[in-house]
C-alpha cells in the first residue's frame, strides 16, 4: 500500500446506515422540538403538532428498525465496532487530555496513535448506543402503553426521553462539527458520506493503529 | 339533552399540557380531546367533572376551578356564619399531602384544623350519609312494593334502583340516557341533604339566620363542585351548599395559615347534626352506599338485623360486581331475593343501563360510582406519584 492509496474505511451498508440514522434523527430532533414546545413553525412543517407527532412515531420506528436490521446482517462488524470502541487504551486516555490536538488552546507537542476510531469517537459511539437504547426504552411506552402505565412512570419516561435528547442533539452537533467543519478532521467526512474511502497517509496519520494492522495483513 | 353547567369545572393548561395522552385513557366520558403531541382540550358537554384526568395528568396540567379565595373571604367576613361538613373519604386522604402514610385515618386532627382555620360548625358529612341510606333504603322498599302489587305504593318508581350519590354518575345519565332517570333514586347526595338541613334544621337551632350562613363542605370529588350549582339545590330559598373544596384544598388552606397539622391534638365534630351511626363511614368505597342501603332496607322488611352480605365477589377493583340477598319481608310472609350490582367506572354501566332499559335486567339494585374503587380516588383527592399503575 503505497502512501497514495485509499482505504476503505465505512462499507456501503455501514454508510446507508449512517445516511438513514441522519435523516430520521433529524426528522426526529425536529417533530421532537416541535411538539414538545409546542413550535408553530417548526409542527406546520409536518402539518400541525399531531402530524408531526405522528411522524415523530414512524421514524422512531425506522429509528429502531434500521440499525436493528444493519446489525442482524453485518453482526461481526458490528461486533468489532462494538469491541473496538469498549477497548479503552492508555493512548485513548492519552487523545481524551489532548483531545485529539483539534482544540485549539489545547498546546499539544504529539497526540497518541489511534485505532480504527479515535477516543472521541469511541465515547460518541457509546453514548450514541446507549442514548439509542434509552430512547427507545422510554419512548415504547410513551407511545403503546401511554393509556396503562401510572402517571408517575410516564412522567419519568418522557423526562428520561427529553434529557437524554438534548444530550444527543448536542453530542451530534458535535460531531456534525468535527465530521464536516473543523479543518483537521473533516477529512474523513467522504468516508462516511460518499464513497467510503480515506486517503492511506491521512489514516496513517489519525488512526495510526489500525493503519497498522492494515499493514501486516497486506 | 345536556346538562351544560355554567362553570366548568375541569380546564387542561395548554401552557403545561404535552400532549402525552395519558387523560384520553382515564376519562370515562371521552370528553377529551386530543392525540399524542397535541395540546389537549376538554368537551365541557360531554364531562362530567370527575377530575380522574387531573389526578392521572403525569405534568399536573390539568387543574379544577378553585374557590378557596372566596372561602377565605367568607371566613374572614364577621356577617357570615361559616359552617363546614367533610366526606368519610377526606379523612383518610388528607394526611398524605402532610407525609402520612396513605390511609391514615386523621379525622381528630381535620376537625381541629377546622376550627383553628376559622369554622363556626364544623360537622361530618357522615350524618348525612346517615340520612342518604335510610332515604334510598325506604325508596327501595317503596320500589319493591310497587313491583310486587301492593296497594298505596303505585306512585313508586320502577326497579331497579339506581343510586344517586355520584354527581358525575347523574351527569352521564342525564346526558346519555335520560330515559333511565326515573330508575334513579330522588334522594340527595349526602352533600346536598346535608346543606339542606344546615341552612333549615340547623340554622334554626343554632338560631341563626339561612341568609347569613355560609355552608361549605369539603368532598374527595370534583363533580361535587358542580352538583352544589345545580339550581334545584336550594331548599331553604339559598344555595344549600354554597362552595365545595377538594381534599386538596383543605390541605393547601392549612398549609397556607401555618397550622402544624401533623402535631394538632384529636378533636370531635359539632354534636347538634356532626353525630352518625358510623354506618355510612364505607360510602367513599365501591359497594358502601349498596352494603349500608340494603342493610337498612332489611331491617326495615324483615324487623331483624342484617348479617355480613356475601357478595360473589367480595369488595375490590373489578368494575361489575353482583350478589342476592334473599329478604324476608314480614308484612307480606314471603322471602324475596334482591338481586343487586356494583359498578364502578362509568365506562362499565352501558350494558347494565341498556339491559335495563330493554327490560331483560336482572337487577333491583344497582350502585354506581364513577371514580375506580369509588369516592376514595375520587379527582379531589391528594395526587399521588406511584410509578406503578
Amino acid at each position: 500500500m503505497n502512501a497514495n492509496a485509499k482505504v476503505l474505511k465505512h462499507s456501503g451498508q455501514t454508510r446507508t446506515m449512517h445516511w438513514l440514522h441522519l435523516i430520521v434523527c433529524i426528522l426526529l430532533a425536529l417533530t421532537g422540538i416541535g411538539f414538545y414546545w409546542d413550535i408553530n413553525w417548526i409542527n406546520n412543517l409536518f402539518g400541525g403538532p399531531a402530524n408531526a407527532s405522528i411522524v415523530h412515531r414512524w421514524s422512531a420506528v425506522i429509528f429502531v428498525l434500521g440499525p436493528l436490521l444493519y446489525i442482524l446482517f453485518n453482526f461481526e462488524r458490528f461486533s468489532r465496532f462494538v469491541d473496538t470502541i469498549s477497548n479503552f487504551t492508555k493512548d485513548d486516555f492519552g487523545w481524551i487530555k489532548t483531545m485529539g490536538g483539534y482544540i485549539p488552546f489545547i498546546k499539544v507537542d504529539e497526540v497518541p496513535p489511534q485505532d480504527k476510531y479515535n477516543a472521541g469517537q469511541k465515547v460518541l459511539g457509546g453514548l450514541i448506543i446507549i442514548g439509542c437504547l434509552l430512547m427507545i426504552i422510554t419512548g415504547f411506552p410513551m407511545w403503546v402503553w401511554r393509556g396503562v402505565v401510572a402517571p408517575g412512570f410516564l412522567a419519568f419516561c418522557y423526562n428520561i426521553h427529553f434529557w437524554t435528547s438534548i444530550i444527543l442533539i448536542l453530542l451530534v452537533l458535535g460531531h456534525f462539527f468535527l465530521a464536516a467543519i473543523h479543518p483537521k478532521s473533516r477529512v474523513e467526512f467522504s468516508a462516511m458520506m460518499i464513497d467510503g474511502y480515506v486517503d492511506a497517509d491521512i489514516t496513517a496519520e489519525h488512526n495510526e493503529k489500525w493503519y497498522a494492522t492494515l499493514k501486516e495483513v497486506e | 339533552m345536556s346538562t351544560f353547567t355554567s362553570r366548568d369545572i375541569i380546564h387542561v393548561d395548554p401552557s403545561i399540557c404535552k400532549g402525552c395522552d395519558h387523560c384520553t385513557s382515564v376519562c370515562p366520558t371521552r370528553a377529551i380531546h386530543g392525540t399524542i403531541g397535541e395540546k389537549h382540550r376538554i368537551d365541557h358537554r360531554k364531562c362530567v367533572n370527575c377530575g380522574q384526568c387531573l389526578i392521572n395528568c403525569p405534568f399536573g396540567a390539568i387543574s379544577d376551578l378553585s374557590a378557596l379565595d372566596t372561602l377565605v373571604q367568607a371566613l374572614n367576613d364577621p356577617n357570615k356564619y361559616v359552617v363546614i361538613q367533610v366526606a368519610p373519604a377526606v379523612r383518610v386522604a388528607l394526611g398524605e399531602e402532610f407525609g402520612m402514610q396513605p390511609g391514615t385515618n386523621v379525622k381528630g386532627k381535620m376537625f381541629a384544623a377546622l376550627r383553628q382555620l376559622g369554622f363556626d360548625q364544623v360537622y361530618d358529612t357522615e350524618f348525612a350519609a346517615d340520612l342518604t341510606i335510610m332515604e334510598e333504603g325506604t325508596e327501595l322498599i317503596h320500589r319493591i312494593y310497587n313491583y310486587a302489587g301492593v296497594a298505596g305504593f303505585e306512585e313508586s318508581g320502577p326497579l331497579p334502583q339506581f343510586t344517586s350519590c355520584c354527581p358525575a354518575w347523574i351527569k352521564y345519565a342525564e346526558d346519555r340516557y335520560p330515559h333511565i332517570l326515573p330508575h334513579i333514586s330522588s334522594a340527595k347526595s349526602p352533600q346536598q341533604m346535608f346543606g339542606a338541613i344546615a341552612k333549615t334544621y340547623a340554622a334554626q337551632k343554632l338560631d341563626v339566620d339561612p341568609a347569613k350562613m355560609y355552608s361549605v363542605s369539603v368532598m374527595p370529588c370534583t363533580a361535587k363542585k358542580y352538583e352544589c350549582d345545580r339550581p334545584e339545590f336550594i331548599a331553604s330559598g339559598y344555595k344549600d351548599v354554597d362552595v365545595v373544596i377538594t381534599t386538596r384544598e383543605l390541605a393547601n388552606l392549612i398549609k397556607q395559615q401555618g397550622i402544624d397539622f401533623r402535631n394538632l391534638n384529636d378533636e370531635e365534630a359539632d354534636r347538634l347534626i356532626g353525630s352518625s351511626t358510623g354506618a355510612a363511614t364505607i360510602f367513599g368505597v365501591t359497594g358502601g352506599v349498596m352494603e349500608a342501603a340494603l342493610r337498612t332496607a332489611y331491617e326495615l322488611l324483615s324487623g331483624k338485623t342484617l348479617g355480613k352480605i356475601e357478595f360473589k365477589k367480595v369488595r375490590g377493583l373489578k368494575p361489575i360486581r353482583e350478589a342476592t340477598v334473599e329478604i324476608p319481608v314480614k308484612d307480606l310472609g314471603v322471602t324475596v331475593p334482591v338481586n343487586v350490582c356494583i359498578v364502578h367506572g362509568l365506562k362499565h354501566v352501558n350494558g347494565i343501563i341498556e339491559d335495563v332499559l330493554a327490560g331483560r335486567s336482572k337487577y333491583h339494585f344497582i350502585e354506581v360510582m364513577n371514580c375506580p374503587g369509588g369516592c376514595i380516588n375520587g379527582g379531589g383527592q391528594p395526587i399521588r406519584h406511584e410509578m406503578y399503575a
